[in-house]
């Protein structure tokens, strides 16, 4: 670029560098030649020239003021270590701050503090988001853990959006990696956009807010715990053809796995639940030194 | 020093100061030219010190070439998962690691460019083929064109996939040969365009080995399809 601009400006600035300097010959050293020459004591004012600088230096400012937010308006939705969250440069979207990697199994249910969800605890099979329409609400816990891995969930309210709408959301995410599509019955909007940690809840599917809320945050390496993480389910027991159905009624408050976690299967519990319960029965008055007693069984 | 004995004492005051304003407004001007000349050849990436720019060759390669992988991915953890036939279980292990370690590698490239990875949401996909207009490729439908394409060509549709899933046994591993067949075979059109037009040598060396690796799995699965007495779909 700077090889260029001084090339490019080495023929006008020539001029206009002394001129910085000395203005005032300057300028006259060039009304001078043009004016002399044609009538010198009348003097009209050059608005000819006046005119044609305008001219250029409208046209300049235009190229210029295009070039920049080109530029800035490409750039300013690719997540970067300057611009970790793009989509503070869209009006609406709710941010929440999530603790990740806290798994429940299939027949627990988590009580969400949102509508749809955003993050939290989640089941331990996540939803497929390889670009998948879903046509049924799909159960929340599985839906959250496709959002830690960096997908985006446009969820809609089947009564609401239909026909031409629901057709543009469709092409908007079929085939397309870590986006995901379903109905969300009795949602307090048209369309709900999440992504782990944020949401965006619009009226329409034309809104341009849509694209710019996936550019900003799909696979989005500072807001998203697992950007990368599979969107295929193979495996795992999720089956998108046929998936764990969304459930409308709020969980039991008692047996629901909270929002800070507890009730989760966790590492620490998973550990009291695979290694520690067999030894806790074979010993139960020294469970924690179990494993010790175990290698070292003479000493005893 | 010389320009100070020329005309200058016969310039009146007024139009002294309209003079210097014209002085200023062209130095803008010239500023603005050179600026705007900059900033538009940034935009065209003409310099090769600076990251591939957002039309180039390389970044629509990479954003391209990850969308048709994980596809590529997801089919290959199918077949994977639930044939009971140990060769084709192989080489569907095979296509899913090579696939998914090559769509975190160009994910990379993207990050340390700058660029989004993946392709804009909405945008279609291969106009960075249409470079110079010159170049045609042809779209899932079989149609040629130079411009962007909603389906690149060999990508299954979201029923073949559905489908793909409830089949188990010989009619599974046939469905999956006809359509990794399909997939390599159109992949191997945005490869073949990458290894010859990207400007960074990294892109081009995947790239050709994206051609030769699917060439030889192209060639390994229409034979498993004759042995189990199949024929490729149309491309």
């Amino acid at each position: 670029m700077f090889s260029l601009y001084e090339t490019r400006s080495e023929t006008g600035m020539a001029s206009g560098t002394k001129s910085k300097g000395k203005p005032k010959s300057k300028g006259a050293v060039k009304g001078g030649r043009s004016r002399s020459a044609m009538s010198r004591p009348k003097r009209p004012k050059p608005w000819g020239m006046i005119a044609a600088v305008l001219a250029v230096v409208l046209l300049a400012g235009g190229v210029f003021t295009y070039a920049f937010m080109q530029i800035n308006e490409k750039e300013k939705w690719i997540a970067s270590e300057d611009n970790k969250d793009p989509s503070e440069n869209i009006d609406g979207v709710v941010r929440k701050e999530y603790d990740s990697g806290q798994h429940v199994t299939g027949e627990q249910r988590v009580a969400y503090d949102q509508s749809p969800p955003f993050g939290g605890p989640h089941d331990q099979a996540w939803a497929a988001c390889s670009g998948v329409v879903y046509d049924r609400a799909v159960r929340n816990e599985n839906m959250v853990h496709a959002l830690e891995h960096g997908s985006v969930w446009i969820a809609y309210n089947p009564d609401e959006i239909k026909g031409g709408a629901l057709d543009k959301l469709k092409a908007k995410v079929e085939g397309q990696p870590y986006l995901m599509l379903s109905p969300y019955p009795d949602l307090d909007r048209p369309i709900s956009l999440q992504s782990w940690g944020h949401q965006l809840k619009l009226d329409s599917a034309d809104d341009t807010r849509i694209d710019d809320f996936i550019r900003s945050l799909r696979e989005n390496q500072y807001q998203n715990p697992e950007p990368g993480g599979r969107c295929d389910v193979d495996g795992t027991g999720f089956d998108p053809t046929n998936p764990p159905p969304f459930v409308a009624e709020a969980p039991d408050e008692k047996t629901a796995v909270k929002m800070d976690g507890s009730g989760a299967i966790d590492e620490s519990q998973q550990e009291q639940n695979g290694q520690q319960a067999p030894p806790m029965t074979s010993v139960p008055a020294q469970p924690s030194q179990s494993a010790p007693a175990a290698s070292t069984p003479p000493s005893q | 020093m010389t320009e100070e004995g020329l005309p200058e004492d016969d310039s009146p005051a007024p139009s002294r100061t309209s003079r210097i304003l014209v002085v200023l407004a062209a130095t803008v001007a010239v500023l603005l030219v050179g600026g705007a000349g900059g900033m538009l050849l940034t935009m065209s990436q003409v310099e090769n010190a600076s990251p591939p720019g957002p039309d180039s060759v390389d970044v629509g390669f990479a954003q391209d070439m990850r969308v048709h992988h994980l596809q590529a991915v997801t089919m290959a953890g199918i077949e994977r998962d639930r044939t009971d036939d140990g060769e084709l279980r192989a080489i569907a292990f095979d296509i899913e690691s090579t696939q998914l370690s090559q769509s975190s590698e160009m994910a990379g490239w993207l990050t340390v460019w700058g660029r989004p990875g993946l392709p804009d949401p909405g945008a279609g996909h291969m106009e960075w083929m249409s470079e110079g207009g010159t170049h045609e490729h042809t779209d899932g439908h079989g149609e040629t064109s130079t411009g962007a394409v909603q389906r690149m060509p060999g990508m299954a549709t979201a029923a073949e996939i559905d489908q793909l899933r409830g089949l188990t046994g010989r009619k599974l591993d046939v469905l999956f040969l006809q359509l990794m067949l399909r997939h390599h075979q159109g992949g191997l059109q945005m490869a073949k365009y990458g290894a010859e037009h990207a400007r960074t040598g990294y892109v081009r060396n995947l790239a050709r080995k994206i051609v030769q690796s699917q060439q030889a799995e192209a060639d390994a699965m229409t034979e498993m399809l004759a042995k189990r007495g199949a024929r490729p779909l149309p491309s």
